[in-house]
This record gives structure tokens, sequence and C-alpha cells, in this order.
């Protein structure tokens, strides 16, 4: 079985370089033939990966214990979901998912687009395939998942294997891989697209509106994926905290930041036709950022408590990624005639201006990160020292750009494509300044004495005005016209353009995300030593100890607390928190019980026994407001979704230009 | 009299410490040290005050050996030096900002501060290049856009 899988990769890695070939062959001595070779090279790629694939989730299911891959990720006691997961929980199996993934997108890319850009699709097949070829390399030569122990020629099975990391045994840790891949695969698709546009110096708009709605689906897999690590953190790590700024958090932000900055950037190429250039790098540095990211991840470069363990493809990656930063580069120069800007900014106030900052803003966040990331390894190789470059370091400096960079939030919408006046923009600002300053002072007078919360409330409060305000202008008049109630206008209004509504839902989710970030600045939390019957207080909440118990399954032993919550006197439910020991792995985990409400969640971690093996360790906080960051959350995944869906209106004339003026009817100016 | 305070207040720290467990360990004076040292553990990027775990084999014995130096009279900065003398200033949670490492602190703003110029210099040329167009409009090209925005309004109202 083993020699099938490895077969089965091998094949698929000559397959990609046979792809490679056809297709650049077929286009430049125009045959068609080798061409629809190359496309089906591709098909046949994915079903040898897709064969692989299962080969490894059945040895992983049944125990397989003569594979090198099943011994370290799985043991037999794991319930089969987790058995599944360790498809993606080691370094072997994580980069055949990533090449199976890859080679997915890349049959489906195809096979949609195989009667379209006929010139261009060619090199975007070379692009997908070059790209395919360098992570089959590394599973079909170093990293092979499906190696076996042997003694010397002869095929041994251990008894058992040393299972996943138990901290990975939870459902949103089975999701989070895969999804937060398809992300990271996905960004491969619009760089091809764009890649090949340059090549081909592509002509018309179309492959900007292929590569933004796939750059879209994958912006929202990246989402999802780092959304589920945080929610993961949150409930498992046993402290609460949904973000740590360690490298490899870094690396899945890094891409996800540079795709945010092209999505609103390539709005203005295809209205005015500006920025040609900058989206090109932007999608191009997301797709460096994405294998970048990766090799942070895997070679070891930095330490982690994410990364795998190290390995020798160190050195892959960086070939591989100078490659692309050289060939990259060179196109984009040599094509800047085919980038040139169509139109000319028309005002400093103006929605284009606003884009700029926004982009500045988000590229700058993005940097910020990745020299914090880098910095101690930069250090160390100038002074020869060793340096921290911790949380705190990334939230004094993030923290500010990130509230700018909401305060752009709420400013976009209300400047006008082209020009806005001075006037235009005071009476726009108006309510939501006056709105976001009214809430910051109510919050002061409360007694609220954090700079950066109260910045953070009212600029949410600002911007959500702003939001509101977009929605209920549209939707009063559509109302006036059809006689529809105020939702069934909002809903029209929205189906009528809904790239531009579901772009407000989507920054109504970052609002109400912020809304929970600031909570953090009132955190509270305790750390007690209790026996059944004992009685402690954080906050508001009284909290008893009711019942301490213990016991063990094949899988792993635990401790158990039943802790009643009471408010003001009143019962306010119980808590069930667990402290765990998995004997395969010999870790020990927390099963965290939270309390959510939308203005607090109450937290306990059952943390292990005292010193002298006499009481429970009972961690319990409180985290005002952190709720909103899931509700966010929800509401950004609707809104992305409501911009892929088309719009209900056809607009015909997408692009605005100058025509000139006529000056018997030019406006006067403002 | 500030010295004399921190030294009771030391003493009787050091006196919790040595009665009382780990995780009692978590006093406000405490944290206020501990919150400038990463907590070098490898397994989070918290810094002394703020990891949770609760054998942690670093920040458990850096929190015990604040307590008992502020037993001492140290005052905070004191504390700080003498992680560092131990460890280097990987001891530190973040880059002390001198010599190389204030790269570390400016750089994020120094590349903000650059695109805000780029930005500056691409208006200006895209302004410059978009001054009012004197030429006389196209009036065929006009009606035909005036026809298009009607038609569309058209829509918009159906």
């Amino acid at each position: 079985m083993e020699n099938l899988g490895a077969l089965a990769i091998l094949l698929a890695f000559c397959l990609s370089l046979y792809s490679v070939a056809a297709s650049l062959a077929g286009r430049w001595k125009r045959n068609d033939y080798l061409v629809a070779s190359g496309r089906r090279a591709v098909y046949a790629i994915f079903w040898l990966l897709t064969f692989a694939s299962s080969l490894l989730i059945y040895a992983l299911l049944n125990s397989d214990f003569r594979l090198a891959y099943v011994v370290s990720h799985s043991n037999r006691e794991m319930p089969v979901l987790y058995k599944f997961a360790a498809w993606w929980g080691g370094q072997e199996g994580s980069l055949l998912l990533w090449a199976w993934m890859l080679s997915a997108y890349a049959a489906v890319v195809l096979f949609t687009n195989r009667h379209k850009f006929i010139q261009m699709m060619p090199y975007v097949t070379s692009i997908l395939m070059v790209t395919q070829a360098f992570f089959l390399l590394l599973i079909a030569f170093p990293l092979s998942p499906f190696d076996v122990l042997a003694v010397g020629r002869e095929v041994m099975a251990a008894e058992d294997g040393r299972g996943l990391n138990p901290l990975l045994q939870y459902w949103a840790m089975a999701v989070h891989p895969p999804t937060l891949y398809m992300g990271y695969v996905g960004f491969i698709v619009p760089f091809a697209f764009a890649m090949g546009s340059l090549i081909t110096r592509q002509p018309g708009d179309e492959w900007i509106r292929t590569t933004r709605r796939w750059t879209l689906v994958t912006w929202l897999f990246q989402t999802i994926g780092i959304m589920l690590g945080a929610g993961w953190a949150y409930a498992v790590l046993g402290w609460g905290g949904y973000w740590g700024w360690d490298p490899v958090e870094n690396a899945s932000l890094l891409p996800w930041i540079t795709a945010t900055a092209f999505l609103h950037s390539v709005m203005m190429q295809e209205k005015k036709g500006m920025m040609k250039v900058w989206n090109v790098v932007l999608i191009s540095a997301t797709f460096f950022l994405c294998i970048f990211g990766t090799f942070l991840t895997r070679s070891g470069v930095v330490s982690s408590v994410h990364a795998f363990a190290q390995s020798p493809i160190g050195t892959y990656f960086v070939v591989f990624l100078a490659f692309i930063l050289l060939s990259t580069s060179l196109l984009i120069l040599n094509r800047l005639d085919y980038l040139k800007s169509e139109s000319n900014l028309e005002s400093v106030i103006s929605r284009e201006s606003s884009f700029l900052f926004n982009n500045l803003i988000l590229l700058g966040s993005c940097f910020a990160i990745l020299w914090g990331t880098l910095f101690p390894v930069i250090s160390e190789a100038v002074t020869g020292e060793k340096i921290s470059v911790d949380a705190p370091f990334f939230n004094r400096v993030n923290v500010p750009i990130g509230l700018f960079l909401l305060f752009l939030t709420g400013v976009g919408p209300l400047i006008a494509w082209r020009r806005s006046s001075l006037d235009s923009l005071r009476r726009a600002f108006l309510w939501p300044a006056s709105a976001g300053l009214a809430v910051a002072l109510a919050l002061l007078a409360l007694g609220v004495r954090h700079p950066y919360a109260l910045m953070s409330l009212g600029l949410c409060v600002f911007v959500a005005w702003t939001i509101v305000s977009e929605f209920w202008k549209g939707a009063r008049v559509i109302r006036s016209r059809t006689n529809q109630n105020l939702l069934a206008a909002m809903v029209e209004l929205t189906h009528r353009n809904t790239r531009r509504y579901g772009g407000y839902l989507v920054h109504m989710g970052v609002v109400l995300m912020f809304v929970g970030f600031t909570g953090a600045a009132f955190n509270k939390d305790t750390t007690v030593e209790v026996n059944t019957g004992d009685t402690f207080h954080l906050g508001r909440y009284e909290l008893k100890v009711s019942e301490l118990r213990e016991g063990e399954n094949p899988n792993y032993s635990w401790h158990h607390a039943v802790v009643d919550i009471s408010v003001g006197g009143k019962p306010a439910g119980k808590l069930e928190p667990e402290r765990r020991f998995y004997s395969a792995s010999r870790q020990n985990t927390s099963e965290v019980a939270i309390r959510r409400r939308l203005n607090e969640d109450l937290y306990l971690n059952f943390a292990g026994m005292s010193d002298d093996n006499q009481k429970a360790v009972i961690q319990a906080y409180v985290f005002p407001l952190v709720t909103w960051i899931w509700i966010g959350f929800v509401v950004l995944v609707f809104g992305t979704l409501v911009c892929l869906v088309p719009n209900k209106v056809r607009f015909q004339v997408a692009r605005t230009e100058m025509m000139g003026v006529v000056e018997q009817h030019a406006p006067a100016q403002e | 009299m500030h010295r004399l305070r921190n030294s009771i207040l030391g003493l009787l720290l050091a006196a919790l410490c040595l009665a009382q467990s780990a995780s009692e360990l978590a006093a406000p004076e405490i944290r206020r040290v501990g919150q400038h040292l990463a907590c070098l553990c490898g397994t989070c990027r918290n810094t002394v005050a703020d990891c949770q775990m609760l054998h942690c084999g670093y920040a458990l014995p850096a929190r015990e050996k604040i307590a008992r130096m502020l037993g001492e009279g140290k005052s905070d900065q004191e504390i700080i030096d003498s992680f560092v003398a131990e460890r280097g200033i990987h001891a530190l949670a973040v880059p002390p900002a001198e010599g190389f490492n204030i790269l570390g602190w400016i750089m994020p703003f120094v590349a903000i501060l650059g695109g805000l110029l780029a930005i500056w210099w691409f208006i200006r040329r895209f302004l410059a290049k978009s001054a009012p167009a004197a030429v006389p409009a196209n009036q065929a090209l006009l009606d035909k856009y005036q026809q298009q925005i009607n038609k569309d309004l058209s829509t918009l109202d159906g």
C-alpha cells in the first residue's frame, strides 16, 4: 500500500512537470492538443493525489503502525474524527493535504475556464503546476508520508502510536488547518491569473473579475481559518487568549492583510483603470507571503509552539521564494507599459484617496507584524545577542495602527468617488462623528479611563453609524418607491448591489470584532486553591465549588469540578471545568467551562491540583465583551457571502471616466 | 519613605511566598515587575506576569525571584536588571529602545511615513495630470451616456 501511495505522488510530480512543459510548448507552437494534454494532466494529478490521500487516511483509520507517519500522529484509542484529522496533524501529511488542495483548486479553475482566456490559460496552468511541482517535490523525496518503519530491509510495525497532540483533539482544530490551507492555497489562483494576464497582456477586465471573485472566496476561507484558530485558543488553551502574536499566527495574518488591501484597491482598477501596478504587486505579495508563512512554520527559522518539527526543507523554500521574487519582479518591471493607469485622480478628497490611505495602513500593519516576527532573527544576526519580541511589542505597535484603520473604515463610505466637497463632508461627518464623540464622553463620565478603549468604542459607534445610515438612506428611497417595509427594502437594496452592501456588512463585522477586542482592556482574573464547599469571588460573581471528582478512561484520566455561580445572591447556573491527562502522549489538557453572555464571559479553568495534591487549582477570568468577536466574525462571513451573490441589477457602466467639460452645463464647483 | 514602604511590602510578599503555593504568586506588585519580563518557557509568548501555565518552568521561579527581591527591598529596575544580567536582554518582553534594537520600534512607523510620502507623490503626480480638461466634450458621446444613465435609472425605479 505504501508503495502505491509513494508511486502516486511520484507520478503526480512527473505529471506536474509535464503539464508545465506541455502548456508552454502548446502555447508557443500554437498546438491546442498539447495545451489540452497539459490541462488534462492537472485532472490526472488531482485523481492521483486523491488516491494517495485516501491511502494515508485508510492507514490512519486502521492504525497501520508500519507507517512512521501513522505512529507519530495517531494511536489506537483516538476517536475516528481525530484519526482522520491526523492527516494534517504532521509535516508530511499536511504537505500532502496542501498538494491535494492545490490540485483540486487547479482542476476546478482549469475546468471552469477551459473555453475562456484561450491565450492566457496555458500560462495560468504552468504557474499553478510549478507551485504544485514544488510541493510534490517535498513529499516525493525528503518528506514522504509513506515512509515505513524498518530495521535493515525488514519492515517493522509498532505496537501503538504516539497519538495526536491532545491539544489538537478539539472539533475546531479538526477544521481549522484545512480551512486555513484553503485560504493559503487559494491565493495561488489569483496570482496565476495576474501573472498570466501580464505575460499575455490580457485585454479587458474579465480576468480581474475572475481574480477578484477567487480572491474573495479564498480570503473568506483564510478568515474562517484564522478565526477558528482564535476560537480554539480561547476555548482550549486555558487562559482565554485568542491571539498570541506567535510567528505562525502572524504568518497566517500577513497574506490575509495584503489580500484585504487587494480587495479594496482592485475596485480602483475596475472602476477607473487605476492602480494596476499596485494591484499586481499586492496579489504577488499575497502569494509570496503564503509560501513565506509556510516556510516560517516548517523550517524552524523562528521558534513557535505551533511550528512543525524541524526538517531539511528550509533550503527548498528559500530557493523557491527567491525564484518567485525574482521572476515576479522581472515580469512586472517588463510590463510597466501594459500596467499604465487609464485615468487620473481628480481630487485629494475622494473615495480613491481613501483607498490609498486604507492600503497604506493595511500594508503598514502588515510590515509591522512581519518586522516584529523577523526582528529577533535580524537583531541576533547583527548584534549576536538574542532578544524577545513578544505580545507587548505587537500590541503597542499595532493598536494605534488598527484604530486608524477602523477610522478609515468609517470615512470611506462618506466620501464620494472622484471628488467630495468640504461642505458635503461636513454634512456627512456631522452625525456619525457626534455620536462617536458622545459615546466616548459618556464612557469617560462613567469612569472609563483607558485611552485606547475610549477611542476604540467611540470609533466603533462612528463607523457603525455611517454603515447603518448608508442602509437607511438607500432603503428609504426604495421604500418610498415600492411601498415595501423597511427590512424588505434593505434586502432589495442589498440585492441590487451586493458588493457594496455586502462590503458594508463585512465592515460592520469588523466593528463588532473591535468592540470585542476592546473588552480586553477590562479583563479580570484570579487563581485559587479550593476544596469542595469552598467559595471565592471574582467581579460580581460568587463561585462555590459544589463537587470535585476524578476518573479515567482508556484515552485519558481526568479531574472534574462543579462550580455553582451566583450573582448578587441569585443563582446563575453552574460551570464544570475539567483537567485531563492523556496517557499515550503523557500530556495535560484543560476542558475549560465558559458562561457566555453578550456583556462578558465567565471563564473557569481547572489548572491542576495543588502541590500537596489536596486541593483543586481553579483559574477564573471575566472577559468583558469577548462574545462580540465571534458575533462580528459571523456577520463578516455573512457579508462576504452576500458579496459573492450576483447583483439583481446588472450595471452596464462599471467604469467612470472624464469625458471633458461642457462649460455651459458644468455644475458649480463646491 | 517610598523605599521603606516597598521594603515592608516586599517582606510581606517574601513571607507569603515562603508559606504559600505557586498559584498565589499573582500579587499586583509581582505582576507589575513581571510584565516587563518575557516568559522564556518556549511554549507561550506571554510575559512572566501573564503566563497562566500552572507549573511553568520559567514564569513560576521568576515570580518567586521577583517576590524575594522585592522582599529584599530591591527596586523594580534592579530586579529587571538582575534578570537581564542573568539571561541577557532576551529576558525582556520587548527589546530595549537603544542601539540597533531601536530599529525594531521605529521601522513600522518609518515605513508608514514612507508610504505617506509615496501617496503624497502619487496624488501630486496624478492631480497634475488631471487638471480640468479645457477641451469641449463630445456632445454625441455625452448624449449616449445620458441615455445610458436614464436607462439605468429607469431600471432602478422599476
